[in-house]
């Protein structure tokens, strides 16, 4: 009805000026992506924090605390809790020392476990079943498995020093570690020098960061700072904005489809808030059910909180996050010395089924009861879009990039469908 | 041509309150300060809500909104002229009422996202500020004081516009009585 009371030709002019202007806005935000893509995580990652905050501002500031000061108050529990879990992960991560001490323990296991799994009884199910899944790869398999992880001649040579008493070396590796490298030895289960070359290359790009010399280190870290120095600043932003945003984003927008927009970016902003707190609620959930499973199973403290964090952010990806937690859980399962447990039917030999029976619960318990109840059906996503999604995110940004794809699909998918309602709701499109 | 039943419909669509005319020069907190709904507010309180308004410039021919779709703002007129008009059911467009400068209109979108009973229609190009119910919604959260003083101000709102229906219904009734009793 507006439209034909308003002059055709202007209707036109304006017409061509949106589309070109949108044209160009679209060109240039895919432009600047592309070419400051190391600038999107960090900026997507202070976004999230910033909506996870966000009801915390709300109560504090309904409890009569100004905004300014809510703010700092989260800002500093952000940072309080990146800086309390940082330490906890980096005094779980093993120094040069016992990095050398755990990788001897990891291939003895590896190589004992693999040995007595080929010794027992042939009528085992599992084993039938590994040998008629991988046949007489499985050898090759378990090598190309530890020669990743076997120590190279020189990395020999240090073990023995670290394993003498000095002034300097008052914890010496102990003599059961260095007994076991002896044992891979004469065995010949160490590295030859083609694969020690490989090998050496692997583990320099998997520590680059640890191996790198002192100057680098720091322009690594400056580089990594200068890029991530840009969540806190979004975080705090987005927190104290008061509307300008969107005021200046609505400024843009014709009276025909403002009031639209409006209700589209709210209706969005519930959508992806609810989704993204709800995401942390049931990935802490999961993670904690992880912790408690993994104790009763017999893991130390220490190991069963590390494997839980890993298992609950893990669980933000669809389908692949239970399998991580299950994998770094029966990887710690495969080297673990002695376990405890304190359920009367686990035993130190059973403790992988114990760390399947953990996963298998804790998947029943998250698919049961905390998604349908806390993210409910907001995020159907087609597995299709879920697999896609996944592997783009991973070659784009790797880990992180795997992490944070699936919350970047469902906040689109959540834009996409928001507008097409709106728009049909006020009669714009059929 | 739109019929004009603006004088019979005045009670109901029209401005029931004072005069509230606005000069070009005032702030956006002294039109706030002006409008019932939110007479009961502080000047502290006047200033957040004032965060919340989006001034939108509208010209003749244009719609503001219209019949049946979610109501999601009201608007205060701060200059200008708009008809609200609601299509009959044989077809004919008939203006409920002509408001101008500091009135307000779609004050129920501030209730719920219920469809527009009429439509708004801009006959002399017009300044408009708009309040959006998510976004007051969104003050009430950190802010239950004001909510609650806002919500008590737009049920009074309400019932006036009740009571003015209440009596524009009397009205028609005795109209229309008398006009069935006449030989």
């Amino acid at each position: 009805m507006a439209i034909s009371k308003t002059n055709p030709e202007r209707l036109k002019r304006s017409r061509i000026f949106y589309g070109a202007l949108t044209f160009f806005i679209v060109s240039i935000i895919t432009v600047l992506l592309w070419t400051l893509n190391a600038l999107v995580l960090p900026i997507i990652i202070g976004l999230i924090s910033a909506y996870i905050a966000m009801p915390g501002l709300k109560w504090l500031m309904k409890h009569r605390i100004p905004k300014w000061l809510g703010i700092l108050m989260l800002f500093g529990g952000f940072i309080f809790v990146v800086f309390i879990l940082g330490r906890q992960v980096i005094s779980m991560l093993p120094d040069d020392k016992e990095q050398l001490e755990l990788r001897v323990n990891i291939q003895y296991k590896l190589y004992s476990n693999f040995q007595d799994f080929m010794n027992e009884d042939t009528s085992s199910p599992s084993k039938e079943m590994l040998l008629a899944v991988f046949g007489p790869e499985l050898t090759p398999i378990l090598n190309s498995i530890v020669s990743f992880i076997s120590l190279n001649e020189d990395e020999g040579k240090k073990l023995y020093q670290l394993s003498q008493f000095t002034e300097e070396n008052q914890y010496p590796i102990k003599p059961s570690t260095v007994k076991r490298f002896e044992e891979l030895k004469n065995l010949g289960y160490l590295s030859t020098d083609v694969e020690e070359e490989k090998e050496g290359t692997e583990k320099k790009s998997f520590n680059a960061f640890a191996a790198a010399p002192g100057s680098s280190r720091i322009a690594a870290l400056l580089s990594a700072i200068s890029n991530w120095i840009l969540t806190p600043f979004v975080f705090i932003f987005i927190l104290f904005d008061d509307g300008e945003i969107k005021h200046t984003l609505l400024n843009l927008i014709p009276n025909r489809y403002f009031e639209m927009s409006l209700t589209t970016m709210d209706n969005a902003d519930n959508a992806i808030g609810s989704y993204l707190r709800g995401t942390l609620t049931e990935s802490t959930l999961v993670g904690i059910c992880f912790i408690v499973g993994l104790m009763l199973v017999g893991f130390e403290l220490q190991a069963a909180v590390l494997i839980g964090i890993i298992a609950g952010v893990a669980n933000a990806i669809p389908f692949l996050g239970p399998v991580i937690g299950l994998i770094v859980g029966i990887s710690y399962a495969l080297i673990v010395e002695n376990i405890d447990p304190l359920l009367p039917f686990l035993s130190s030999e059973s403790a992988i089924l114990g760390v399947v029976i953990v996963v298998i619960t804790v998947q029943l318990l998250d698919n049961a009861y905390f998604g349908p109840v806390i993210l409910g059906k907001a995020v159907n996503l087609h597995p299709l879009v879920v697999i896609i999604g996944v592997s783009g995110g991973s070659i784009l940004f790797g880990f992180t990039g795997m992490l944070f794809a699936i919350p970047s699909i469902v906040m689109i998918n959540v834009i996409i469908s928001t507008v097409f309602k709106q728009l049909k709701a006020y009669y714009i499109i059929y | 041509m739109a019929k004009q039943i603006a004088n019979k419909m005045a009670p109901l669509w029209g401005n029931i309150f004072s005069a509230l005319n606005f000069s070009k020069q005032e702030s956006e907190v002294d039109i706030l300060k002006k409008i019932p709904i939110f007479q009961d507010l502080r000047k502290r309180e006047l200033n957040i809500v004032s965060k919340i308004l989006y001034e939108r410039k509208y010209e003749a021919g244009e719609y503001m909104f219209e019949t049946g779709q979610p109501g999601a703002a009201m608007f205060i007129i701060k200059e200008g002229s708009v008809q609200i008009t609601r299509t009959s059911k044989s077809g004919e467009e008939l203006v409920l009422a002509n408001i101008g400068s500091g009135d307000f209109v779609g004050e129920l979108a501030l209730l719920d996202s219920s469809a527009r009973s009429a439509s708004a229609y801009v006959i002399k190009n017009t300044v408009a500020v708009a309040i959006f119910r998510s976004d007051l919604e969104k003050l009430f959260e950190s802010n239950p004081d004001l909510g609650n003083k806002v919500m008590r101000r737009l049920a009074t709102v309400i019932g006036l516009r009740l009571k003015a229906t209440n009596e524009l219904l009397i009205n028609l009734e005795d109209e229309y009585g008398n006009q069935q009793n006449e030989p």
